[in-house]
């Protein structure tokens, strides 16, 4: 198999200049802000602190650890050469708990809800939109769904989680009303804590699949459409092959394709939508950990958080382009 | 030397010659969404301005009233009424949407224009830049300024998303400039002298206003979608009324569990119908533009 070199060339120099602007954009960004305002932290916390005597040499060590009194450049290696091992720094907040293992602790979460939601409705919506779009004006209930996705994909996720929590969790109390799992237990390898993580996790997970199910259902609506006037598929009925094999094996996918670049390029979105999801159930992930971060005032852990999903969307853009060409042979054939 | 013929140079499409109001005003989808979303400003605000001044006050009203005679859509814990907050924050919310799509539509085009049209080393950086911000997530960063900044108002948060939200227009801009380019009407344009920046703009443009115009509404969905992301982390402008800080302040106030439901119900319907007029108009601008649609319905 002779994949373009060119094209994972391209890919790759995205990949890693995606990684550097974002590096860069976090440790320059804050610096450029006028008015100093990690000092303007330090200074609110040391106050708040009520100017005991800890809270100055914890702002002198801060000063320390940042190397703020470095020049800039000199700041910038040392924060790379901090971040390559792996070091994100302290959290404000919470002081001797270091970034990393506040992150460690809200990953899982994480990519547990938004990786199962996301496989979920990807899959189902591009499912139901496909069979949709190909039975055409023949079934009127199914066309019944369009103006229903049409309405899931322009809610915003975080709109249709608080309408979830209050008629699932406080109208008809079936589901919990916020967290991960009871309070009070701790995180354990059992049966009954699984099943307590899965009755906390169906809103959340419920609001994501929903509404990103919307477009999935959409857009593969529309692809299969249009691929249903190509030549290719007249052919193929020409030639009399059964309907459901045309739809399978060639109508469905080349849709495909065209739908593995969408969910690439709107993983972004997916990220942003599903933080702020977090926030409304209290799911301890990222995003309960960036709104905590934001109402501390804990700039460590927002730029630890924000580096680290920046970096992850990267490298899973990165995947998905490195896995078009398995299902894409043009792009293996040629590309410039 | 090709030859250009004649009727290609001179076709126009269908849209510009029964004139693109007229073609507009006859898709359903677009009026009615339009219908919709003028009904929401216009009632936001002439709503604004026949509120009294003292009404506005915290504790102008009896507190957690649900809609009824002494406020048309409730009160809430501090005793505002929620008709006249939202009267505030629909204005608001599409100000942000206004400039914030203004901004990241005309950047946009203008980099897609010039990577496009010029190609060559411009073209191979500017499309890298592009890719790098699409596949970031923007949010991200834009909880990042928005943090630093500490305390927003409205037009910073507008200027903000605006800034970050060029990659999409950018990059559909350009493979438009890209197959634009070697029609024969800018052929023409180029034989007969004309300069780069001037065919950029007087041949390249006129030709993606429709599509522009459907790329500025996804802008501005996307900017107040933003604008009510970033609030409800807590990152709105505290000072001002916005879709997204009415949501804000009744989540932290605990509307849904004290079942104050018209108090976030409110702001949630609105960006609900908000959003579908929008995208109504969006379709139909599409169906405008790309006649294939146009059948299907």
């Amino acid at each position: 198999m002779s994949v373009s070199w060119s094209y994972l060339a391209e890919r790759f120099v995205i990949f890693v200049a995606t990684i550097f602007i974002s590096v860069t954009a976090v440790f320059f960004v804050p610096r450029l802000v006028p008015g100093d305002p990690l000092g303007a932290v330090l200074a609110t916390m040391s106050t708040a602190a009520g100017g005991g005597s800890g809270s100055e040499e914890l702002v002198a060590e801060y000063r320390r650890r940042f190397g703020l009194d470095e020049s800039l450049f000199q700041q910038y290696l040392s924060y790379i050469r901090e971040l390559l091992r792996g070091n994100l720094g302290y959290s404000i907040a919470i002081f001797p708990t270091r970034v990393s293992t506040l992150l460690a602790d809200a990953i899982p979460w994480t990519v547990g809800l938004l990786g199962i939601t996301t496989v979920i409705s990807w899959l189902l919506g591009s499912l139901l939109g496909a069979i949709v779009g190909w039975s055409g004006g023949r079934a009127r209930f199914l066309q019944a769904l369009v103006p229903v996705a049409l309405i899931l994909y322009t809610t915003p996720y975080y709109i249709l989680a608080i309408i979830l929590v209050y008629g699932l969790a406080f109208r008809w109390p079936i589901f919990p009303l916020s967290g991960a799992y009871s309070p009070g237990r701790s995180p354990e390898w059992s049966l009954s804590f699984a099943g307590d993580v899965i009755k906390h996790g169906a809103l959340p997970a419920l609001s994501i699949v929903l509404i990103s199910l919307g477009w999935w259902f959409l857009s593969m609506r529309s692809l299969i459409i249009s691929e249903q006037g190509q030549d290719y598929i007249l052919w193929a009925e020409a030639k009399g092959l059964p309907r459901r094999r045309i739809f399978w094996a060639y109508a469905f996918r080349n849709a495909l394709l065209p739908q593995t670049t969408g969910l690439a390029l709107s993983l972004g979105h997916i990220v942003g939508g599903a933080l702020i999801t977090e926030v409304i159930f209290a799911y301890p992930g990222l995003g309960y950990l960036i709104y905590n971060a934001i109402k501390g005032l804990d700039f460590p852990v927002i730029q630890g958080t924000i580096l680290l999903l920046a970096c992850s969307v990267a490298l899973v853009n990165f995947i998905l382009d490195l896995a078009y060409p398995l299902i894409d042979p043009r792009i293996r054939a040629s590309r410039t | 030397m090709v030859a250009v013929p004649v009727e290609e140079i001179t076709q126009t499409p269908v849209a510009q010659r029964r004139g693109v109001l007229s073609v507009l005003l006859s898709n359903r989808k677009f009026v009615i969404g339009m219908v919709v979303f003028i009904a929401l400003g216009a009632t936001a605000i002439i709503g604004n301005l026949t509120v009294d001044p003292s009404e506005r006050r915290t504790g102008a009203f009896p507190a957690r009233q649900p809609p009824g005679s002494v406020a048309i859509l409730g009160t809430t814990t501090l005793g505002q009424s929620v008709a006249i907050q939202w009267a505030q924050a629909v204005p608001n919310s599409m100000q942000v949407g206004l400039i914030a799509a203004t901004l990241g539509t005309t950047l946009g085009a203008l980099i897609g224009l010039v990577s496009g049209y010029f190609g060559g080393t411009i073209d191979a950086a500017l499309r890298v830049l592009i890719d790098v911000f699409l596949s970031v997530p923007s949010l991200l960063f834009l909880i990042l300024i928005a943090a630093l900044l500490q305390g927003v108002s409205v037009l910073t948060m507008a200027l903000i998303i605006g800034l970050f939200a060029w990659a999409w227009p950018a990059r559909a801009v350009r493979s438009q400039a890209l197959s634009l380019k070697e029609r024969p009407f800018v052929r023409v344009a180029r034989l007969s002298g004309m300069g780069g920046g001037e065919i950029v703009i007087r041949e390249l443009l006129p030709h993606m206003l429709t599509w522009l115009g459907a790329n500025f509404l996804n802008a501005f969905i996307a900017a107040i979608l933003a604008e009510s992301g970033l609030s409800i982390l807590g990152l709105g402008p505290q000072q001002e009324m916005t879709l997204g800080m009415m949501i804000y302040w009744a989540l932290s106030f605990g509307a849904i569990f004290q079942n104050l439901w018209w108090w976030w119900l409110t702001p949630v319907v609105t960006l609900i119908v908000l959003f579908l007029a929008l995208y109504l108009v969006h379709l139909g601008l599409d169906e405008v533009g790309n006649p294939r649609l146009r059948s299907r319905g």
